[in-house]
């Protein structure tokens, strides 16, 4: 295989990161370019160039469609505010847990098993949250009706569970924790207020 | 509603197709010419932008070619990019001008 052939074949490899709709249009004519400036003997592809194809196409995968109303756009703004507070939750959470764990053995050691299933809970729920969130936006983007359906079931989901989980994990719970659960929650309902407006209406179709 | 001042990559990009219609590597070499070398852009960066712009509907196809199996399409701007470019112009114009007069007074000032 040549050096072209093969720099070409990695340069596809990227570009299948891309949504399908975007290669259809553009993939032809981005291949020409990556290849136009190309170095003579070539192979393999640039680091920075390599970094700029996998941002550009994850931003192409979660960017809020031109033709979205006003507030699609902000309930979608809302969901990425949620995937962000997850995110900053489980890094602290991941951060605190020597200090919570040596705490919690000094201050209610008969407690400890049951918290450290809680601790550990929320530290692998949190990353799959992040996702959920992440996939809320993309299908709400995309005008999805299945995606308005899901949001209101992870919010009620969420209703239920909250009461639950802090009566049994209160203890481990410093004030920053809660307000984000609260920030989380109220984030949920406008995000399910504005979806369900009159206005979003139309951009939804059904699955 | 005032309106939100352009990213510094959209502004290059449409006033890379100002003048005449251009191709994907003819907007990046223009661009690196109108910015003297200081942006350097990158055919991600140029493909999500004119894929949004597209949308948005500031810029357009204009034609395609195939030169060495390879397909060439030139994008231009459409009456409503022309219409934002020469607005984001004129108020980055208008602003370069405040800083300068006030530039030049600091100075008659400090002599």
């Amino acid at each position: 295989m040549t050096d072209a052939a093969d720099l070409e074949r990695r340069y596809s490899r990227l570009l299948a990161w891309y949504p399908a709709a975007f290669r259809r249009e553009h993939e032809a004519e981005m291949l020409g370019v990556l290849m136009d400036i190309a170095r003579d003997g070539q192979q393999r592809v640039g680091l920075a160039d390599a970094t700029n194809l996998v941002k550009a196409a994850l931003t192409m995968r979660l960017r809020i469609p031109a033709s979205a109303p006003h507030t699609v756009i902000a309930a979608i703004r809302l969901m990425y505010t949620g995937a962000a507070v997850s995110l900053a939750c489980w890094i602290s959470t991941v951060a605190s847990e020597p200090s919570v764990r040596a705490a919690m053995v000094r201050a209610a050691a008969a407690r400890w098993p049951l918290m450290l299933v809680h601790i550990t809970a929320v530290e692998a729920a949190l990353p799959l949250i992040v996702v959920g969130w992440l996939w809320l936006a993309w299908a709400n983007g995309r005008g999805h009706h299945g995606a308005r359906i899901a949001l209101v079931s992870y919010f009620s989901l969420v209703t239920l569970i909250l009461p639950w989980m802090l009566s049994i994990g209160a203890a481990v719970y410093a004030p920053a924790d809660l307000i984000s659960l609260a920030v989380l929650w109220l984030v949920m309902l406008s995000a399910i207020v504005l979806i369900f407006n009159k206005r979003s209406e139309p951009y939804y179709r059904p699955a | 509603m005032a309106q939100r001042a352009m990213q510094e990559t959209t502004f290059l990009i449409l006033t890379a197709l100002a003048d005449s219609s251009q191709h994907g590597y003819g907007i990046m070499t223009a661009v690196q010419e109108i910015s003297h070398g200081r942006v350097r852009m990158r055919a991600g960066t140029l493909y999500a932008a004119l894929d949004r712009l597209s949308d948005e509907g500031m810029v357009a196809v204009d034609r395609e070619e195939i030169v060495g199996n390879r397909l060439r399409r030139y994008y231009r701007l459409t009456p409503a990019g022309t219409k934002q470019l020469a607005a984001e112009a004129t108020r980055l114009h208008a602003n370069a001008i405040a800083a300068l007069s006030r530039l030049k007074l600091a100075e008659g000032m400090a002599t």
